[in-house]
């Protein structure tokens, strides 16, 4: 489905719940009592009743009708992990909606709808392989507001999550070999201290180096320092031996690693070769690299 | 999740549960023994203490035990679980014991949807017209229980359930539109649903504990109760003139048996069967009678009945018998000769029926009827000498007389010379029958208001009245009315009249004039709703041209009729099902609103994440729109919005009413 999608008549489906079918069932005995007995309190009680369940399947389709799924957003996952799907949701101008479900199988997440307002919500799948991960087709749902009918839509995006390869949990250490420049550094929060600047506001005052101020009657700050790793090579190649998963999953720790040290680090897979870099970017790429990667 | 520490939410959906469960046993309870009263209500104590405290369910062997202990409790009280009451209040205790287990959405709901049943079962007793308050009660208590239940039954897994905008006017104010809407759907059903001719299984047969009216015996000062008693015992509705209040003896049961306390129904007088009738042709008193259930089998009507109902018996003292106790509203048409002459050959079986006495009672009016029979030969003139002494001696008509004990007529006739017309009916008939003139009691009621407006006739319990029949040769059983003797206004003008004291504390004359004008509503709701059938239904349609009805022609109007209605309702239902919430009733919104609406009219997208400024350079551009009416309109509300001035208000109404979009 193209979105935004908005939920028409068409799309909608309804059925009375279980308990709809009991309080179905018990309306015919009244009914049938009152008719006997030819009591026609009983029979208006019934008919109001009837009535009101009517009404009541015709507003359990209202609840969700007009109802605009605008988008669907997902960040990738690493194998393994849960698939966190964000589905926005928005509600025109004609009716406040109540108790919207929405869900795979069972409802996973409920609101109400105020007018002309936008929610968000999040539906969660377990992401079992790497690659692309299609997500499945879910529904929405509402009983709303008697509890004696369902109505529900199914929604079949076309939203993929990325999954990533499950990181090796005992993965080999990085390879130290690489060709980047040492010794570059990154000023600003890192764990080694560089040296004194004069205090900015906005500085932490976990920062401020209170003995040096107090000998210069000025406020320092104390500046910290990372030093820039050496430039490492992640390379397919380093792991023989492996099947292809095992050596993906290795890859996909040494990725994470370097990545989380702030290492610059290039990648080698067989067809595909990512020059050395650093940063969320480069981590993406390589990350999704190996996780479409097919032999 | 801890559902019981949550707070109020969870508490507020078990409180609207437990609240439509009492309402809806609410009348059953008020005509049940006081013990399983107090059984009904443990369980909803302990349930509202369980919510308050967060106590845990009730284990089951207790439920089963308690279960156990409130059957037996039931047919220690009824004697069985048949009949209508008994099974009524089984019911009341079931669902009320239910409560005991009820924690989860799917229990709150049987106890809901079992408590409209049981508000249903309610109307086998009563069907008066506060009935529909009740109705509309109920209906909207459990609205409001289920719209709270399917609100807990939906965010229960996610944590807290949020309270929808503001409060509980928002379910009341829904529950009401969703019944507004209902209504005239409601009412097209009741109109045109075919009914069935007969019954397809037995009506309660069963009669129901303490229901006032006249009892099968006559015990002087039973009827007592029956005076304080203004509730309708029938209503009568004549062809021509209605007869004149002295006239107006209604006819209920006859009592021939005396043991020297009470009068008994004897055997042969429910058995053998009336064998001539007056002629219903050239019967003066034409009339309908609409009966309210008494759960006797008795029917009333005037001296002479002429027509025996359906299902009903004329038997040989003119006693009309239903074959079933009544306990539906019952209506009739009946014929009445006053001249009718009833029995001119009494049998000797039923003569000696008619002057045995007890051995052993009463010596001094013995030794008194034995003096006047020697001394006057004739049967018309020692009656006539008993009435003269009524009238003469000081005899006194009171509803409060002294307590009489074994020798009863004795005491009354020669100590106490107080009561009202049971002591009067039997002692004359004692009087009689010691003369050893045939005599017998009839109960019954005298009288009546008639209501002008409706142009009927009102006849109350407190009309009940007892009078003698004594049997003459050559003119039959002829009625004598002793209270008339001693209290004329009693038979003129009505029981009320005729007291010199009020019966209770709130015993007004125009309380009583109200009451009986407000039963011209209560007349006409039985005529329109209680006794609705089949007969009513082909009326209606003879009105519009129909002569004959089927099944198949209602249900077709019917369903066209819902069908026209549906479409009405569909073309309102934004009005009708509109829930208001604290964002709309923001004037500043609404107006904002209407704006965006007349954009979206136009082809515009709107989005609700957009702000105003945005949104307004937004629709320029997609609209092409030219000139800076929307830049304009979204910067008064902007101004209106955040800024302290309120002046703007009244020139952005402005703005947006006139605002149209002409591409």
């Amino acid at each position: 489905m193209v979105l935004p999608f908005e939920l028409e008549y068409r799309h909608i489906y309804i059925l009375p719940t279980k308990f709809g079918w009991g309080f179905g069932f018990m309306l015919i005995t009244m009914a049938l009592g009152g008719l006997n007995f030819s009591n026609n309190m009983a029979l208006m009680l019934v008919f109001l009743l009837a009535t009101i369940t009517q009404l009541s399947m015709f507003i359990a389709h209202r609840n969700l009708s007009g109802l605009k799924i605008d988008s669907i957003k997902c960040e990738p996952v690493f194998c393994g992990h849960i698939a966190e799907f964000r589905v926005y949701i928005s509600n025109g101008l004609e009716r406040n909606r109540f108790a919207v479900e929405a869900g795979f199988t069972d409802p996973e997440a409920c609101m109400d709808f105020e007018l002309n307002s936008r929610k968000s919500i999040q539906l969660r799948y377990p992401a079992l392989t790497r690659g692309w991960l299609q997500m499945p087709s879910f529904r929405i749902q509402t009983r709303f507001p008697l509890g004696l009918f369902r109505s529900w839509s199914w929604i079949f995006p076309q939203t993929r999550c990325l999954v990533y390869p499950s990181p090796a949990i005992n993965a080999p250490p990085l390879p130290k070999k690489g060709h980047g420049e040492a010794g570059a550094v990154s000023k600003g929060d890192g764990d080694q201290i560089h040296g004194l600047r004069e205090y900015q506001p906005g500085d932490s005052l976990h920062r401020i180096a209170w003995r040096a101020s107090a000998r210069h009657d000025k406020l320092y700050s104390v500046e910290m320092e990372t030093p820039r790793g050496k430039a490492c090579e992640l390379d397919w190649g380093l792991l023989g031996g492996n099947d292809v998963e095992t050596r993906l999953s290795i890859l996909t720790a040494w990725v994470v690693a370097a990545d989380h040290k702030q290492l610059s680090y290039s990648l080698v897979i067989p067809g595909h070769r990512v020059a050395s870099g650093s940063g969320a970017n480069h981590r993406a790429k390589c990350l999704e690299l190996l996780a479409l990667f097919s032999s | 999740m801890n559902s019981s520490s949550k707070g109020t939410p969870y508490q507020l959906e078990t409180l609207w549960v437990i609240g439509c469960l009492c309402i809806s046993v609410f009348p059953q309870l008020l005509s049940m023994p006081l013990s399983l009263v107090a059984i009904a209500l443990l369980p909803v104590g302990w349930r509202l203490l369980a919510s308050f405290r967060g106590l845990k369910p009730v284990p089951m062997p207790v439920r089963v035990f308690a279960t156990a202990l409130a059957i037996a409790a039931l047919v220690s009280v009824y004697g069985s679980l048949m009949g209508r009451r008994a099974a009524v209040s089984m019911l009341v205790l079931m669902l009320s014991l239910k409560l005991l287990e009820t924690f989860s959405t799917r229990d709150a709901r049987i106890v809901v949807s079992l408590g409209l049943f049981v508000c249903a079962t309610q109307f086998l007793f009563s069907q008066g017209i506060l009935m529909i308050i009740y109705i509309i009660i109920c209906l909207l208590s459990s609205l409001i229980a289920l719209m709270y239940t399917q609100r807990r039954e939906a965010y229960e897994d996610l944590g807290e359930v949020p309270r929808t905008s503001g409060s509980l006017f928002t379910e009341l104010g829904f529950g009401l539109r969703l019944m507004v809407i209902a209504f005239p759907i409601g009412l097209t059903l009741f109109l045109l649903f075919p009914r069935w001719s007969s019954p397809l299984w037995g009506l309660p047969e069963d009669t129901l504990d303490a229901r006032s009216g006249l009892s099968d015996s006559m015990t002087p000062g039973s009827i007592q109760s029956l005076f304080m008693d203004d509730s309708p015992a029938f209503r009568v509705k004549f062809e021509g003139d209605t007869p004149q209040n002295s006239e107006l003896y209604w006819r209920g049961p006859v009592f021939w048996d005396f043991d020297g306390r009470s009068w008994q129904i004897s055997y042969f007088s429910h058995n053998l069967f009336a064998e001539s009738k007056p002629d219903a042709e050239n019967a003066p008193f034409r009339y309908e009678v609409q009966m309210e259930p008494t759960e006797q089998r008795w029917l009333f009507a005037l001296d002479y009945p002429a027509l025996e109902p359906r299902k009903t018996d004329m038997t040989m003292d003119y006693q009309l018998l239903s074959q079933h106790p009544v306990t539906q509203l019952n209506t009739y048409v009946m014929a009445s000769d006053p001249d009718f002459m009833d029995t001119p050959e009494l049998e000797q079986t039923l003569l000696w029926a008619a002057i045995e006495l007890p051995e052993g009672f009463n010596p001094r009016t013995a030794s008194l009827m034995a003096e006047w029979r020697s001394e006057t030969k004739s049967d018309a003139a020692i009656v006539q000498r008993a009435l003269t002494y009524f009238n003469q001696e000081q005899f006194h008509y009171t509803l409060n007389p002294s307590l009489l004990s074994k020798h009863s007529v004795d005491e009354f006739l020669f100590d106490t010379q107080e009561g009202f017309c049971e002591h009067y009916a039997s002692a004359f008939t004692v009087m009689m029958r010691m003369a050893g003139i045939p005599a017998r009691v009839v109960t019954g009621y005298q009288g009546g208001w008639f209501n002008n407006i409706g142009s009927y006739l009102l006849v109350r319990q407190s009309d009940a009245h007892a009078w003698s029949e004594v049997w003459i040769s050559g003119s039959g059983w002829t009625r004598i009315d002793p209270t008339a003797a001693v209290a004329p206004s009693r038979v003129e003008r009505g029981a009320m009249d005729s007291l010199e004291q009020r019966r209770h504390m709130f015993d007004f004359e125009w309380m009583r004039q109200a009451k009986n004008t407000f039963d011209l509503f209560q007349r006409g709701w039985n005529n329109w709703v209680v006794t609705f059938g089949l007969d009513q239904q082909s009326r209606m349609f003879s009105m519009f041209g129909w002569s004959f009805i089927d099944s198949t022609r209602l249900v077709v109007a019917m369903v066209l009729i819902i069908l026209l209605i549906t479409v009405v309702i569909f073309m309102m239902m934004p009005w009708l099902l509109k829930v208001r919430s604290a964002q709309k009733q923001d004037p500043l919104l609404r107006l904002w609103y209407r704006f965006i609406r007349k954009l979206e009219k136009a082809g515009f997208v709107s989005n609700p994440a957009m702000a105003p400024m945005e949104l307004a350079a937004m629709a320029s551009g997609q609209l092409e729109y030219k000139g800076d009416g929307i830049a304009r309109i979204a910067e008064l509300y902007l101004i209106c919005r955040y800024s302290r001035e309120s002046g703007n208000r009244a020139e952005l109404t402005k703005l947006i009413n006139d605002f149209s979009v002409s591409r």
